[in-house]
């Protein structure tokens, strides 16, 4: 037992240690990255209107011409201090975008994560169950089509068919606007929010809103989790154990659910909390399609702006979220397999 | 059935229920209710402060919040006193201009307005000089006097018969005395003295603004608040009109969008003059040939281009064809292109013109353009001018293009030959559409110089004298025309969208691009 302990805990802290070289890397290539790209975020607000002197002026103002050691150094220093800085075009503190945009991202992320589950796990494990039947074949094709079916065609027909034709649901945005206005932002999932104010037809109006880039955003991922739990179970179901349960009598419902199930959902875990971690910095186009003030969609406008110091806050809490996950991911997978160890 | 497919059928069935629910509920969009109004728009502003903006979102507000010495009233061209009782040059020179301010003026936190808060204004303006500010359109600006809580007087470097023009700008917007003289103040926390208060600002989201109860004009907010609501995308917003979850939308649907809008019930389609400008421009030491031979291409281009096939092909009608750098609605404008070159297409013309400078055709020339500054339609834009110019044989165009960041470094650096641009006005005056462009000094770096155009363009911008500035305009212009180192081609109409029930939109949909929502009401 002790050497079992012992060679966890080496696991795990090599584990930790790892991530370090990681996150490092990530900052380096994002920090060279905004800089080989051209432009910057004077120039992009204002070239076409101002003489080229007064530009570079305004450059040399906003500190934009320091030499990049300099500023290389600078920004590792903030990012190991969580100093995210202000933005450059509309001064917002960095961690404010984090806070206020990073949680509507996360509340639609967990939505959706809900629906990929909710979707995937139930028609992988029927399709692996009843394995080259109809059934088997039809969910296989649903996993692909809405796996293939890029995000933003997916919401445009979600939209056009709920919104503008049914009128069931609204199509973009967290809340209507003055729901949105008059709620008290205490946590900035507004879901929660509407529930401690009180107003049922608050929450009711939040929902709404969320579920169609939840289940358009879900669906996506569901198609990842339908093959990934069909392949499992259909691998568990072959080990000896699984036959040995079959020769002592035991149904094959129970089979399935009890013994081959869980099993099968070892690894599926693993690639679902890597999805989780992507969704959280990859559901951009989702938001852009459903206008939700997501950390994504908000990369993609500083990204345009060329504005380094919010783009290299979200992307250092990006790349930080998705060692953080994948370092949990892997120490769940340790503590539950003792074989997973280095 | 198996216990899994038993939970699958019932999960499926919650879901159907889900959404029975809400197609039941009542799911009206949400435009404002009662004294409420709703604008959407694409547009996202940079600062609420006028000493740290120089962008028409950030003005959109800014012009609604705070209030300015001089105004362009609606549908006008002249600045008129708006904080000021009065305003006017003392001096032959017109380089001092004094102004008296109303009496009884207060900002919305109930503090008195008085001539120290305009010129601590200025005076912030230019000591932070703030990246994204407009601090260089004031730098004419000596110094300024307060000789006592009600007067001002602006001691200017030089000549400058558009100071008045100038005071009407975001930039020049009053801002108390309290705001921080060193750096720019937070957005969500800005005190003006105009129709509306700031109530929130959430960046990305919206923007509220509630009536500004210390407002002490004649001319109040009709509707009590205002929530500007935002949209990443014009297809969204288009969708947000349609359910009705917008009261209005202005800046800025697609011409499609647009079209598409146009036959939808319960809302109205509304337009007005816009000042908003696109022209080619020709980097004069990149052409090839000699001087006699590089006029030539561009004169030709001048007469081969068809700006009214531009206009209806490209832009359904939302844009009209323009033949000069300054726009049909202002003041002094003349048709100085169609003068020279025609009102339409004359491919015989060209081709004589460029004969008679020993041009070879078809000429080649590589024209930039760029996908993501001037709107979705941009890429059509520049499809039908290579056509128009490839079909009259007179050229061979090649097409290029690269994303904003790119192109608006390149293209003041001489690396493109012809390039596309676009221009909306800092105020709405001629002198803003020449100046800005035909000026040995121009952002453009076209490399364009000529004497007698420094010598108009001084001579306009000194004098107060209509009759002056008319004739002076009227010579920038042609030869504007005659040279053409650039070549405009449409102005863009304003377009809002707005439903029933709302009126006075399209009151504010002039030249100026102030978006008054003060004259905004909602039944």
């Amino acid at each position: 037992m002790s050497g079992h302990g012992t060679s966890l805990r080496g696991y795990i802290l090599t584990r930790l240690a790892l991530a370090i070289p990681t996150v490092l890397i990530l900052l380096t290539l994002v920090f060279l990255l905004m800089r080989v790209a051209p432009g910057d975020p004077i120039t992009s607000a204002l070239g076409g209107r101002v003489p080229a002197e007064e530009l570079e002026r305004r450059k040399e103002a906003a500190g934009l011409d320091k030499p990049l050691p300099e500023q290389y150094v600078e920004y590792l220093g903030d990012a190991f201090t969580l100093d995210l800085g202000t933005t450059i075009n509309d001064d917002r503190e960095v961690t404010s975008i984090i806070v206020e945009n990073g949680s509507a991202t996360l509340e639609l992320t967990i939505a959706a994560f809900i629906v990929a589950l909710a979707v995937g796990i139930p028609i992988g494990l029927l399709a692996g169950r009843y394995r080259d039947t109809s059934i088997d074949v039809g969910g296989r094709m649903f996993g692909i089509v809405v796996y293939a079916a890029p995000v933003f065609f997916t919401a445009f027909l979600a939209q056009l068919l709920f919104s503008n034709v049914l009128g069931w649901l609204p199509s973009s945005g967290r809340a209507s606007p003055v729901v949105e206005f008059e709620l008290n932002k205490v946590t900035h999932f507004y879901l929660l929010d509407t529930l401690f104010s009180g107003s049922w037809s608050d929450f009711w109006d939040v929902v709404k809103h969320l579920i169609l880039p939840a289940v358009t955003l879900g669906l996506l991922v569901s198609g990842v989790l339908i093959r990934l739990v069909r392949v499992n179970l259909l691998q568990t179901m072959r080990g000896d154990y699984v036959e040995a349960a079959r020769a002592r009598g035991i149904s094959e419902r129970r089979v399935v659910v009890n013994h081959a199930f869980r099993n099968a959902l070892v690894p599926v875990i693993t690639v679902a909390g890597l999805q989780l971690a992507i969704l959280l910095g990859g559901a951009v186009l989702t938001e852009q399609s459903f206008n939700w003030p997501g950390i994504g969609a908000e990369l993609v406008r500083y990204l345009n702006e060329r504005d380094y110091i919010a783009v290299q806050g979200i992307i250092t809490i990006f790349a930080l979220a998705v060692v953080v996950v994948s370092v949990l991911i892997d120490l769940i997978n340790a503590f539950v397999d003792p074989r997973v160890r280095y | 059935m198996s216990r899994i497919a038993k939970l699958a059928a019932v999960a499926s069935a919650v879901a159907a229920g889900a959404f029975g629910i809400s197609a039941c509920g009542d799911d009206d969009g949400g435009g404002g209710e009662g004294d409420t109004l709703i604008w959407g728009t694409t547009d996202q502003p940079v600062s609420y402060d006028p000493a740290g903006s120089y962008d028409l979102p950030s003005y959109n507000v800014v012009f609604n919040v705070y209030q300015n010495l001089m105004q362009v009233p609606p549908g006008g061209q002249k600045p008129e006193p708006e904080a000021a009782e009065s305003c006017e040059f003392t001096d032959e020179k017109n380089t001092v201009y004094e102004c008296t301010l109303e009496d009884g003026l207060t900002f919305s936190d109930g503090s008195d307005f008085t001539s120290e808060d305009v010129k601590t204004s200025f005076d912030r303006n230019l000591k932070i000089a703030d990246p994204q500010g407009a601090s260089s359109l004031y730098l004419n600006l000596k110094d300024i006097e307060t000789p006592d809580p009600q007067t001002v007087v602006f001691n200017l470097k030089a000549s400058d018969a558009t100071w008045p023009f100038l005071l009407t700008t975001g930039g020049a917007a009053i801002a108390p005395a309290e705001y921080p003289a060193d750096k720019v103040q937070p957005s969500d926390d800005v005190t003006g003295s105009g129709r509306y208060q700031l109530e929130e600002y959430e960046p990305g989201q919206q923007t509220v603004l509630t009536a500004n109860p210390e407002y002490s004009g004649d001319d109040p907010a009709q509707v009590d608040t205002v929530i500007i609501q935002y949209y990443d995308k014009s297809s969204t917003l288009k969708q947000a009109v349609e359910q009705g979850e917008v009261d209005v939308a202005y800046r800025s649907l697609s011409p499609t969008d647009i079209d598409d809008l146009q036959g939808a019930d319960g809302v109205d389609v509304l337009e007005g003059p816009g000042g908003e400008i696109r022209y080619l421009n020709f980097n004069i030491d990149l052409q090839e040939g000699s001087d006699e031979q590089k006029l030539a291409v561009r004169q030709a281009v001048a007469q081969t281009i068809d700006r009214d096939s531009i206009a209806e092909n490209v832009y359904n009608g939302t844009a009209e064809p323009l033949y000069s750098m300054i726009p049909a609605a202002l003041q002094f404008h003349t048709d100085a292109f169609a003068d020279e070159y025609g009102d339409a297409p004359d491919v015989d013309a060209a081709t004589q013109t460029l004969e008679d400078a020993g041009v070879d055709t078809p000429a080649p020339l590589e024209v930039w353009w760029t996908p993501t500054h001037y709107g979705p339609a941009s890429g059509d834009e520049y499809a039908e001018i290579k056509n128009q110019l490839d079909d009259s044989g007179l050229f061979d165009v090649t097409l290029e293009s690269t994303e904003w960041n790119q192109y608006s470094e390149a293209a003041f650096t001489d690396k493109y030959p012809v390039y596309q641009l676009g221009w909306f006005p800092d105020f709405p005056d001629a002198d803003n559409y020449t100046s800005s462009f035909y000026s040995k000094d121009s952002f453009l770096n076209i490399h364009y110089s000529d004497p007698e155009m420094e010598k108009l363009l001084a001579e306009e911008k000194a004098s107060t004298d209509d009759a002056t500035r008319e004739e002076a305009f009227a010579q920038i212009q042609q030869i504007g025309a005659e040279d053409a180192p650039t070549v405009p081609y449409i102005e863009l109409s304003q377009v809002a969208v707005a439903q029933d029930g709302v009126g006075g939109v399209e009151d504010t949909l002039d030249p100026s691009y102030i978006f008054r929502l003060w004259l905004i009401s909602k039944d």
